[in-house]
């Protein structure tokens, strides 16, 4: 048996969302156990299932260190700048 | 992997609202706790759906029995996705948690150890008992701190959510029913009025771990009292009672104050002793061997090279 992920995109504008996970023996009956498990009341109207052998997954911890402070803008500088009224004039 | 340098780190990013992943280096007595659980949650699904199967031939007409065959299709559904989030957690792998299950080695919740005998128990069973399970899940889910668990519980309550539904509609059809049906619900809730009360089980002792780790959020007094207060109003208005005779309300608050509760009723059923665990079990057991052919055939289909 292989362990498959199943994910769901509801209709209109919601990205796909992972749901959750089965067993199945081959790739047929994974998407009809997915079926069965996870959409019995029209939970979505697209579904991936996929091995999850074939998943990449990344590292949380090089996830939190792709984080840059240089790539965010908080707005505290602007509105110090905002604040300071009129430059000196040069 | 995220890890955590002690107890107390872990702790205080439990109490920051953090959820833990499959993939974390969780301590070892919260994987412990959080995976018997799942576990007991699973189990529970799975006996649940075995006993609401029994009722697909025997529902009076076939809309009642198509909403047997839903629910069933549920609860079996709540334990599968459940199984598969506890063995996710590598304490047990699923066909471990199923021979334990099947020998008796671990626990299922008070209320599937009861033998349901008629229409009126049944009902009983959806409204009572669901409503009393529903609580508790909604509970769990509220701020629940592991993430796998708590994103199957969303749905798992919303799926209860029809159950319980279904529960009080017919709750109220045999109110207002002949005079055979009242008194087949009556007997219903006489028979499943205490098990539903002891299912939040004991008051919650100060040192109990799933509080403290967020899976539980709420005392189980707290949430035993919320059904009571919710359910004596409504089975008296449908002209029901209540099978407790010390019942009162108190006349300055208008609360509703339960007599005394038989915990050791709950610990005998937990523990098998139950009044009809032994039947239970062996309805398992036979549901499991007489699928034997389904997996063999999934096996061998797995064995097959695309």
């Amino acid at each position: 048996m292989k362990t498959y992920e199943v994910f769901l995109k509801r209709p209109g504008k919601d990205p796909f969302t992972h749901v959750g996970a089965l067993e199945a023996p081959d790739d047929d009956l994974a998407l009809s156990f997915a079926r069965d498990c996870y959409t019995r009341r029209s939970e979505g109207d697209q579904m991936w299932v996929v091995a999850r052998e074939d998943l990449l997954v990344a590292d949380p911890v090089e996830l939190e260190m792709a984080d840059r402070p240089h790539r965010h803008n908080d707005g505290a500088l602007l509105r110090d700048l905002r604040q300071a009224g009129d430059p000196p004039a040069s | 992997m995220r890890s955590w340098d002690s107890m107390d780190d872990f702790e205080a990013f439990l109490d920051g609202g953090g959820l833990v992943e499959p993939d974390d280096d969780m301590p070892d007595a919260y994987r412990e706790a959080v995976f018997r659980f799942i576990e007991l949650h699973a189990n529970s699904e799975y006996m649940g759906g075995l006993t609401e199967r029994d009722w697909i031939a025997k529902a009076p007409g076939l809309t009642n029995k198509l909403t047997a065959l839903a629910k069933t299709q549920d609860e079996i559904g709540h334990a599968h996705l459940l199984y598969m989030v506890a063995a996710d957690m590598g304490v047990k792998t699923r066909d471990e948690m199923t021979a334990d299950l099947l020998a008796g080695r671990t626990t299922f919740h008070n209320v599937f150890h009861y033998r349901a005998y008629s229409w009126g128990d049944q009902i009983a069973i959806a409204y009572l008992v669901d409503a009393a399970a529903l609580a508790s899940q909604q509970a769990v889910f509220k701020n629940c701190s592991y993430g796998p668990y708590k994103r199957i519980l969303r749905r798992i309550i919303a799926e209860e959510g029809f159950h319980m539904r279904n529960g009080e509609e017919l709750l109220l059809k045999m109110a207002k029913g002949t005079a055979q049906q009242h008194e087949m619900m009556q007997e219903g809730i006489d028979r499943w009025w205490w098990p539903s009360v002891q299912l939040f089980g004991p008051d919650t002792r100060p040192d109990d771990v799933l509080l403290r780790w967020h899976i539980k959020s709420e005392r189980n007094e707290d949430l035993r009292d919320r059904f009571v207060q919710k359910m004596v109003p409504q089975l008296t208005a449908a002209g029901f009672t209540i099978p407790d005779p010390d019942l009162l309300q108190d006349p300055d608050t208008g609360r509703w104050v339960s007599g005394e509760i038989d915990w050791d009723a709950l610990k005998a059923a937990i523990a098998g002793r139950g009044p009809d665990s032994a039947r239970r079990l062996n309805d398992a057991r036979v549901a499991w061997e007489g699928a034997a052919w389904v997996r063999a055939a999934l096996d061998e289909a797995a064995a097959v090279p695309a």
